[in-house]
């Protein structure tokens, strides 16, 4: 067995040349070179327009809250709606007993 | 020859690290062509698998940590790149371990007839191993590897690699003995 294993030299049954193995080597090296630079400027394109959709997510956000402050003002009291008349009719005893209403009295349905 | 820390200095710096990575393959390219063919056997599939550890190589280098040599961590790319090519190869369920058959049908068509017969036999006995074993052994016998480093490569410990090494030596002596009169 030894000497059959000397025989073989741990040489192998196949054709390719060192030449031919060489620019193989080469090409699969620029390949990845060429793989690799692309998919990190894919990366950094992705990036950034993930954090062109953050800035302007942030920026609508920040703009809804601004408008929405903006238009929650306080209701001018000097108006007659359907409350103030239902007010207007309350005795003073029965507007305080209105201030005391608790939330927590509401009963549970 | 560059030596690993020179290697590593220029793969980590990006203004060298292409040509970092060329002189890497310059220097082990052919080692890890012939090692994942061993593998896989065929010339396509060597070339697929070389060419997906070359871009793994690439993508991965920042978490090489140095801690080993150079040369070790490429072949355990490359050798989980082989081992996921001949994955794809198999149905679900199916183990490639299952796959000797079809590998020894690619080794025929692929081996050179003139000369070479004691060569493709030897190829053969390999190719009745469990995939795990044979890539201990090849790792062991072509690469001359330490147990120590076949160890860090396949992640399997040192006594059961020798166990594994020498189980693996009695069984293609004997095929080969079978086959060869």
């Amino acid at each position: 067995m030894n000497e059959l294993l000397n025989d073989i030299d741990k040489r192998l049954p196949y054709q390719e040349s060192d030449e031919y193995l060489d620019s193989l080597i080469d090409s699969a090296t620029e390949h990845a070179i060429t793989h690799h630079a692309h998919s990190h400027s894919k990366w950094r394109v992705t990036m950034i327009k993930l954090s062109a959709a953050a800035v302007t997510l942030l920026a609508v956000g920040i703009g809804i809250t601004l408008l929405n402050g903006h238009t929650a003002q306080p209701v001018p009291m000097d108006g007659q709606g359907p409350l103030d008349e239902f007010l207007n009719t309350l005795s003073d005893e029965e507007a305080a007993q209105l201030q005391y209403y608790e939330i927590e009295e509401i009963p549970e349905y | 020859m560059t030596d690993d820390s020179t290697f590593q200095q220029m793969l980590l710096n990006p203004a060298q690290r292409n040509e970092g990575f060329r002189c890497l393959m310059k220097q082990y390219g052919k080692t890890l062509y012939w090692h994942i063919r061993r593998i896989v056997i065929g010339h396509d599939d060597a070339e697929d698998v070389l060419q997906n550890t070359c871009i793994k190589v690439l993508e991965k280098i920042d978490s090489f940590k140095g801690d080993g040599p150079l040369m070790t961590w490429l072949y355990r790319i490359a050798t989980n790149e082989a081992l996921q090519h001949l994955r794809r190869q198999t149905s679900l369920f199916q183990s490639i371990d299952s796959l000797g058959e079809a590998l020894t049908t690619k080794l025929k068509a692929e081996a050179m007839l003139d000369g070479h017969q004691l060569e493709t036999l030897f190829q053969q006995a390999l190719l009745t191993l469990p995939t795990q074993q044979r890539i201990a052994f090849n790792l062991r016998y072509y690469d001359e590897l330490s147990y120590e480093e076949i160890a860090r490569i396949t992640g399997k410990n040192i006594p059961s690699l020798k166990t594994n090494y020498h189980y693996a030596a009695q069984r293609v002596k004997n095929y080969i003995k079978e086959h060869s009169q």
